[in-house]
């Protein structure tokens, strides 16, 4: 059974993180992002087998995960350090290059979430302010370590877990599973599109990446995440099989698909959208999402420049991003369709085969300083 | 032969009991300390008149059988004065102290008060006079004697008026530190139940008292405390609220970051679970750190009702909290953008109620919020005579008179009524509810109900990022810690509860053993 007592961290370090939050996120903070965009891209290439492509990003990433989490087992310091006594300056490239890449990735579930917040949240033509009081969250968030994204992960538990039960069980009243029927009927030339167009979507091992860098490795800990990753990975087929069985063939126009699922629940129509709760509440879990890479980028960021001041940077990435959707927006489609069909391989690259490298990394480096415990919650 | 230079530098410490002296001199001769008392009865009396001008410090003089000059000095009205007749002025008058060996055993010996201190120095004897003791002079003795003699005005200890139950204790904390410690020290007769006074305050000198139960507190936390106390410069302290402020880790917190009860059942059972309580002189108010949210949830009537009412309690108590904050937002964000959010009937409903009201949506909230804020207050501060005709010009005239008037909705006073109730289901969360019921009030009617989820998301975020003396705020939830969720929204049978919450990092980490419950497990 898996242990979910919270042992103190073990460093003295105020950047703590422990493997149950790792694994929390894998499970409930990731799963989260591919119920907007996702479920109708993979339908629209891949038909009724959008949950072979899926199956295989899951397969590729949680190979790469195994990667690093096998990387991370090999010493008692975390990757990080490790990293560090390895490359001397040479760190800062690869500070410099993940925050490239964590900004570039933060582009996609922005927009993505932009637009599913002007649908899910009005009926009303918005307005751009709407979606830009986002930027004001995002840049408090950046300020916060990684202390804070642990915790969020904690708390992902019950807000991912209730709406997204509640609206599974809304939604299986009118799923029709023989709609997945035959398996294997696409041609595979439309699932290996279908696999390539949602790459941005499916980079889950580099999201937990500087997590598991933070983490100092003790046993056990590599079963736990990627026990979380296994349930993140049910969760979000379960999800996928539910949107196709429901929707069929028009759901490559169904966008934004978990606020659809539940709409056709009988008992809607006496009590009202109900499941809208739900939706929203799973929504805090999105922003949580959505802040992520910038999160990452912001705190890259302030270790390339060698400062804890974060306030700054992360004002004017919010800053930044903020001006970069409005703009972006205007060029949605196009972005889009760039971003999902020209560009993957910067995913396959940075996010799934760049993190391979950490298994070249000197085994076991020991430090002088001994690891002190310290008797504090992360 | 040049003068002596002499420079004095007194540096009085007030915070400790103990007075400390910096004397700086330059010159080679012994510096004159004009601060001990002196063998010369007269000489005391008239330092003592000069440093205590005040006409409320009284002084008895009176002498003994072999007329040796003695005096009482005390600060008129918290002083018990029979007392201080029957066992010291009417035993030493009889007494013959020229013929003693050793004046101050016989004195000891004569007057038989429990609570006899000595002071040799002004500052001591001044601080236990206007402390309310009393300071005995006899002329020849260079030292002071003082009796603890306090009679302070207090009242009665009932029922806090703030933390009523039901099922339970229903004695409470009052103004008198000492009342409130004995109180503590009923329920926990225990050598490991420790207190610690510090005096803060430059001119109120208040007492200020940390308490912990030994070996099961974080002494870290503790000693974090009494730094802090230490290190205070105040004038004066009226309330522990004060104490509170000036101990939060996060001075502009909407959030409170430490506990407070009137109630010593409540108090004594947070200091077994490892927390540390701090009691302040004046205030029925004690405080208790670490301080969790889910506190907030939970009431002492929870422990002496069967588990299941217990979690079906707090339950509703969590939901009734976000009704309270949420439901006028959601009001205004539905009919401002979302008309889904309603059912049709509803919809319908609010739709004819709503269509003369000249007033937007929002600011016809804003307004009977406002309204609902301003009679909360002035039901406070008003009168008991006038609190009848209050809630007549609140409910019929404010309310009625305005629905019929068409100047607002009934929807709206239905809401804010509902949510106003709601809000005191958590006694202890109505100023922080309240303050948020606002926030997303603006919010819901500038962006919607994406506006509420993004503050919603944006309140978590500061509340799992915010830790008070090494508690996070949102633990037991965020960090996860399984084994405290028994106590937290879902509260365990008795028999689950064997150990401590693990939060607090005690060392003795059980707290209930049932030896024979596998014999009684066999035999049933």
């Amino acid at each position: 059974m898996v242990d979910f007592i919270p042992a103190p961290p073990t460093a003295k370090n105020t950047e703590t993180i422990h493997a149950r939050q790792i694994a929390f996120a894998a499970a409930f903070l990731l799963p989260a992002a591919k119920f907007l965009e996702a479920p109708s891209l993979l339908a629209r290439y891949a038909k009724g087998d959008l949950l072979f492509p899926a199956v295989l990003h899951f397969l590729v990433q949680a190979l790469v995960l195994l990667g690093v989490l096998y990387a991370a087992s090999q010493s008692e310091k975390s990757l990080l350090e490790r990293l560090q006594n390895a490359l001397g300056k040479g760190i800062y490239v690869v500070y410099v290059l993940y925050a490239a890449y964590f900004l570039f990735a933060a582009v996609l579930p922005l927009l993505d979430m932009e637009k599913f917040v002007y649908a899910a949240f009005f009926d009303t033509a918005p307005t751009a302010f709407s979606f830009a009081a986002f930027f004001f969250f995002a840049a408090f968030a950046c300020v916060k370590g990684v202390k804070s994204i642990g915790r969020s992960a904690d708390l992902c538990l019950f807000l991912f877990l209730l709406p997204f039960c509640v609206l599974m069980i809304m939604s299986l009243t009118n799923a029709d599973f023989s709609n997945l029927m035959p398996f294997f009927g696409t041609p595979l030339e439309g699932s290996m599109q279908a696999f390539s167009r949602t790459a941005p979507h499916f980079s889950d091992a580099v999201l937990l990446l500087p997590l598991i860098a933070n983490l100092r490795y003790k046993k056990n800990d590599g079963v736990k995440i990627t026990i979380g990753y296994a349930s993140g990975a049910v969760f979000t087929l379960f999800f996928l099989a539910v949107f196709f069985s429901i929707y069929g063939s028009i759901a490559p126009r169904e966008h934004y698909a978990f606020s659809k699922v539940a709409q056709y629940f009988p008992a809607l129509a006496v009590v009202g959208r109900i499941d809208l709760v739900f939706i929203y509440l799973l929504s805090v879990v999105l922003l949580f999402y959505t802040c992520l890479p910038l999160q990452y980028t912001a705190d890259l960021l302030a270790k390339s420049f060698s400062t804890k001041r974060k306030t700054f940077i992360s004002a004017i990435l919010s800053l930044a991003l903020l001006f970069a959707v409005l703009f972006l927006n205007r060029f949605y489609d196009g972005f889009y369709a760039t971003i999902t069909g020209k560009l993957p391989f910067v995913f396959w690259l940075i996010a799934d085969m760049l993190p391979l490298f950490l298994l070249f990394l000197p085994k076991n480096q020991n430090s002088n300083t001994p690891i002190k415990k310290e008797k504090r919650y992360a | 032969m040049h003068t002596p230079f002499v420079i004095y530098k007194i540096s009085i410490a007030l915070r400790r009991e103990k007075v400390k002296y910096r004397i700086l001199f330059h010159a080679k001769t012994q510096p004159i300390c004009v601060n001990t008392l002196s063998k010369s009865i007269k000489t005391n009396l008239g330092e003592l008149k000069k440093r205590l001008p005040s006409e409320d410090i009284l002084t008895y003089e009176f002498e003994t059988q072999d007329k040796t000059a003695c005096a009482i000095v005390y600060a008129d009205g918290i002083v018990n004065k029979q007392l201080l007749g029957d066992l010291i002025a009417r035993p030493l008058s009889k007494l013959s102290l020229k013929s003693a060996e050793n004046v101050e055993d016989e004195i000891k010996k004569t007057a038989l008060f429990p609570e006899l201190k000595i002071a040799e120095d002004f500052q001591k004897a001044m601080e236990e006079i206007l402390d309310g003791n009393s300071l005995f002079l006899v002329d020849g003795v260079a030292t002071g004697f003082i009796a603890g003699a306090k009679l302070l005005p207090n009242r009665a200890v009932i029922e806090p008026p703030t933390d009523v139950t039901v099922k339970g204790p229903r004695e409470g904390f009052i103004e008198d530190i000492k009342t409130n410690m004995s109180l503590i020290r009923k329920r926990l007769k225990t050598p490991d139940l420790r207190f610690e006074t510090v005096r803060v305050g430059k001119r109120s000198d208040t007492a200020v008292s940390v308490c912990w139960l030994h070996g099961i507190a974080d002494e870290e936390v503790k000693k974090q405390i009494t730094d802090k106390l230490n290190a205070l410069q105040i004038d004066n302290v009226p309330d522990s609220s004060y104490i509170a402020a000036l101990l939060s880790p996060r001075k502009h917190s909407i959030f409170r970051v430490i506990g407070t009860t009137e109630k010593p059942d409540i108090f004594t059972a947070k200091l077994a679970e490892g927390r540390v309580g701090i009691l302040v002189d004046g205030s029925p108010i004690a405080l208790t750190a670490p301080f969790l949210l889910a506190e907030d949830l939970q009431s002492s009537e929870d422990y002496f009702v069967s588990p299941f009412v217990a979690t079906s309690i707090r339950f509703l108590r969590c939901i009734a909290l976000f009704v309270a904050i949420l439901l006028p937002a959601f009001y205004v964000s539905a009919q401002l953008f979302k008309m889904q959010l309603f059912p049709l009937g509803l919809m319908l409903t609010i739709a004819s109620s709503v269509r003369d009201i000249p007033l937007s949506p929002s600011l016809e909230m804003f307004v009977v919020l406002l309204l609902l804020e301003i009679l909360k207050e002035a039901s406070i501060r008003m009168p008991k005579y006038v609190g009848m005709s209050l809630s007549v010009v609140g409910a019929l005239v404010l309310g009625e008179t305005a629905v019929s008037a068409g100047f607002l909705s009934t929807p709206a006073i239905i809401i804010v009524a509902f949510s106003g109730i709601c809000l005191y289901t958590v006694p202890n969360f109505v100023e922080t509810g309240s303050l948020l019921r606002w926030l997303f009030l603006l919010v819901a009617g500038s962006v919607g109900p994406f506006g509420i989820v993004l503050l919603g998301a944006f309140v978590l975020y500061y509340m799992l990022s915010s830790d008070c003396f090494g508690a996070p705020m949102l633990a037991p939830f965020s960090p996860l810690v399984p084994h405290d969720l028994r106590d937290s929204i879902v509260k365990y049978d008795m028999l689950s509860l064997k150990q401590r919450p693990r939060l607090f990092r005690s060392k003795n980490k059980t707290r209930l053993r049932v030896p024979n419950e596998e014999k009684t497990q066999g035999e049933n």
